[in-house]
């Protein structure tokens, strides 16, 4: 085979070298050892010696090319030898000897497979990253180093800012989840934690200086998640005029029922919450949620009743309403805001919710709009019960319990006429809860 | 401002520092007409003479005993080992000499020498002449050690080392000799111990020395097209060591990556983190300390094996990026 002529490397950080002149020219005999050509470093000129005895061939570089080291740059051919035809193939790639490896299912290197037995891991439980899903040392050592996901100790697994912070603020880390690598506990975790509910410290002022309350933990909350729904979620609102007398006297009904029963007295809002709850079942679209890449309409009914608080309010959340029956739909509510104004809620107990009411009729007020609460799809403000002028069809005029609900909307989700056909029928519901039986 | 290399940036501090001060003088194995195997000191013999440019023969430790004598006598020899490799034949004097005289002398004798020498892999020099061996002087008190990564740094800290009383081991590296920087041409030093913010950032602190700062930037632009905001603290001398610079930086992001050429175990990263560990960061670390050093082998000659064999820019992204992803 012929001999190459490369651009060879003479000095420790050389990665060109420039072609100064060629000594022989192409076809000429040459000897091995014999100077061939000059080629020039940015210190030096070197002469480049013939590296075999034949004929010189084949020159593809002319006096001033500046070439990378190892460029081959001419061939030496003995007698019967030919020019090689294009670029010079590729070194053979070496072959994966692997026939001394034990039969196994999982594909592994032998290291893997060695420090695997080392430490009795299962490659089976190993996910391989390299060639075909093949198990690498690498993929070995990432399951020997995880840290365990809880301590087994019992002890803590925090960062130091974690530590510091928590020392800082008072935090109990006990009290504390790690969303850190197997669990640990980081400094942003502890400053959640720190803003979850707690009583406001009330100061004292004697100036005219405006008292000063400081944007934290819930009041932060509820500033944050309203001016998002409120400046990215387009609001529609539906208000609709009931009137109240069937419900007040299905829940008299009710009540002489639960009275009899020596059971507690079912709330106006258990009602609400199940007719509330019935009228969903029927308009899946107001019981929905808007993301990014789809609309998801839940088939679980949570309807979360908004409690005012001292420091701000909270909205604790009835599950499956539907399924509940209006007593133990009571019950829940009575207890969830009793619990809730004792700052005793657990996060399952306000989480979840797929609709939200806010009754405000206990506080006189007639009508309002309510701001969604992320990331549902509605809610529904109620408005107090009271006598209002109401037109007969023969065209009298009577005094009737009458009260305003207004639906407030996601427009991206939930249309006119689908909100208008809820309200339809809730309106019915409310004005006949007897057709809860239907 | 004009450009030069870095190799050129030595070569003036070194110019500019002779035809000032009379004491300074040049003593290395070929230094004189060849250059230095690096051609550092290309043209100075030309410029000064024998007498102020010594070739010696091959002898690392006479000629740093020689050194170390002349600084004895008030001279500020600057002595160049052609590679950070055979310091290991010159560490006698340096090391129980040299560091030691002035203690021994409470004060009476002082050995004002620098020691240049070349550090590094890269060049397919192999196993003897790729060595970053820093950490076995920053072992050693009374001396200095200096690592330049810029050519503004290395002519500032170069002049700084030339005039201090004590003998600093100056580490170049091979791969830097030839990148540009601005260079005032006037005579300016960099106070030893003295880091430098190479570059501002906020989620991730990376400590990096040498060449390994310049790849921990470009790193760090690659992963600035991620979002992932890094700084890049270079701390230019490892002894004396600015530690307030990268306490306050590690502070400031909760997370550090240590980079550095020479082999893990036993390198000046396990420093560094223990500075780290022992400050008042310790209580701002959001997650562990992490070194990105050399293997624990040999600089193999084998091209595709001596890269792998350090941090490459691809390395110190991924790292960054587990670190500040809190994948560890």
């Amino acid at each position: 085979m012929a001999t190459e002529v490369i651009l060879p490397k003479v000095d420790m950080d050389q990665e060109t070298g420039t072609i100064v002149e060629w000594v022989k020219k192409d076809g000429e005999e040459v000897t091995e050892g014999e100077i061939i050509l000059v080629i020039e470093t940015d210190k030096v000129a070197i002469d480049v010696e013939a590296p075999a005895t034949g004929v010189l061939q084949g020159i593809s570089a002319a006096p001033g090319e500046v070439l990378p080291i190892a460029t081959v740059i001419a061939h030496i051919l003995e007698p019967g030898e030919e020019l090689p035809q294009g670029p010079m193939p590729p070194p053979p790639t070496p072959q994966e000897t692997l026939a001394e490896v034990p039969p196994s299912t999982v594909p592994a290197t032998p290291v893997a497979r060695k420090m695997a037995a080392a430490h009795e891991i299962d490659l089976q439980q190993v996910n391989g990253s390299g060639q075909q899903g093949q198990v690498t040392k690498a993929d070995v050592v990432a399951v020997v180093s995880s840290p365990p996901a809880t301590a087994p100790d019992g002890k803590v697994y925090a960062a130091p800012a974690a530590r510091r912070v928590a020392s800082e603020l008072g935090v109990d880390l006990n009290q504390v989840q790690g969303t850190g690598p197997g669990g640990r506990i980081q400094s942003v975790d502890v400053t959640a934690a720190a803003q979850s509910p707690q009583p406001m410290p009330i100061e004292v002022q004697s100036s005219s200086e405006p008292e000063v309350i400081p944007l934290v933990g819930m009041r932060r909350t509820i500033a944050e998640r309203l001016t998002a729904s409120y400046q990215s979620i387009p609001h529609i609102n539906f208000t609709a005029r009931i009137l109240m007398d069937a419900f007040i006297a299905t829940r008299a009904t009710l009540n002489e029922h639960a009275e009899r029963a020596g059971e507690a007295r079912i709330s106006a809002t258990a009602l609400l919450v199940k007719l509330v709850s019935i009228a969903l079942q029927r308009h899946p679209w107001v019981n929905s949620s808007f993301t990014d890449e789809a609309i998801l309409l839940h088939r679980s009914i949570n309807v979360g009743v908004a409690v005012a608080l001292e420091e701000g309010l909270i909205v604790p959340v009835v599950h499956d309403a539907d399924k509940k029956g209006i007593a133990l739909i009571g019950t829940e509510v009575s207890d969830l805001a009793t619990r809730a104004r004792a700052g005793q809620l657990l996060p399952s107990e306000v989480g979840g919710g797929t609709f939200t009411i806010s009754n405000l009729g206990p506080f006189g007020v007639e009508q309002f709009e309510a701001i969604i609460n992320p990331p549902q799809a509605a809610i529904l403000a109620v408005g107090m019960t009271q006598q209002e002028a109401v037109p007969l069809d023969n065209g009298e005029i009577v005094a009737k319990p009458v009260m305003h609900i207004t639906l407030s909307a996601d427009h991206r989700v939930i249309d006119g006429a689908v909100a208008a056909n809820f309200m339809a029928e809730l309106k019915s519901l409310l004005e006949n809860p007897i057709l809860l039986s239907y | 401002m004009r450009e030069i290399t870095y190799l050129e940036a030595i070569r003036e501090a070194m110019t500019q520092e002779m035809e000032r001060d009379e004491s300074v003088f040049l003593i290395g194995e070929d230094i004189g007409t060849y250059g230095g195997a690096f051609q550092v000191t290309h043209g100075m013999y030309e410029q000064f003479g024998p007498e102020r440019i010594l070739d010696t023969p091959i002898t690392e430790l006479g000629l740093t005993g020689a050194a170390t004598g002349a600084a004895l006598i008030g001279m500020r020899p600057i002595a160049e080992i052609m590679f950070m490799d055979f310091t290991t034949l010159a560490s006698e004097q340096l090391v129980n000499q040299a560091a030691k005289l002035r203690f021994m002398f409470g004060g009476k004798a002082s050995v004002p020498m620098v020691l240049r020498t070349p550090a590094g892999s890269g060049t397919g020099a192999a196993e003897h002449h790729s060595q970053s061996l820093e950490n076995w002087f920053v072992h050693v008190p009374g001396l200095k050690v200096v690592m330049p990564t810029t050519p503004y740094d290395a002519k500032g800290l170069l002049l700084a080392s030339i005039r201090d009383n004590n003998p600093v081991v100056f580490v170049e590296h091979k791969l830097l000799y030839k990148t540009k920087g601005e260079v005032p041409e006037e005579d300016y030093t960099i106070p030893l111990g003295q880091a430098d913010v190479k570059r501002s950032g906020t989620d991730l602190t990376i400590v990096a020395t040498s060449i390994m700062v310049s790849r921990s930037l470009e790193a760090a632009e690659e992963l600035a097209k991620e979002g992932i905001n890094v700084e890049v603290v270079d701390p230019r001398s490892l002894r004396p060591l600015d530690t307030g610079t990268i306490v306050e930086s590690v502070k400031k992001t909760g997370k550090v990556l240590i980079v550095h050429e020479a082999v893990k175990t036993g390198g000046f990263g396990g420093e560094l983190a223990g500075v780290i560990a022992e400050s008042e960061a310790f209580g701002y670390l959001e997650a562990p300390i992490v070194r990105l050093a050399g293997r624990e082998i040999p600089i193999p000659y084998n091209r595709t094996l001596e890269q792998n064999a350090v941090p490459q820019v691809a390395n110190i992204v991924e790292k960054a990026r587990d670190i500040v992803q809190l994948k560890v």
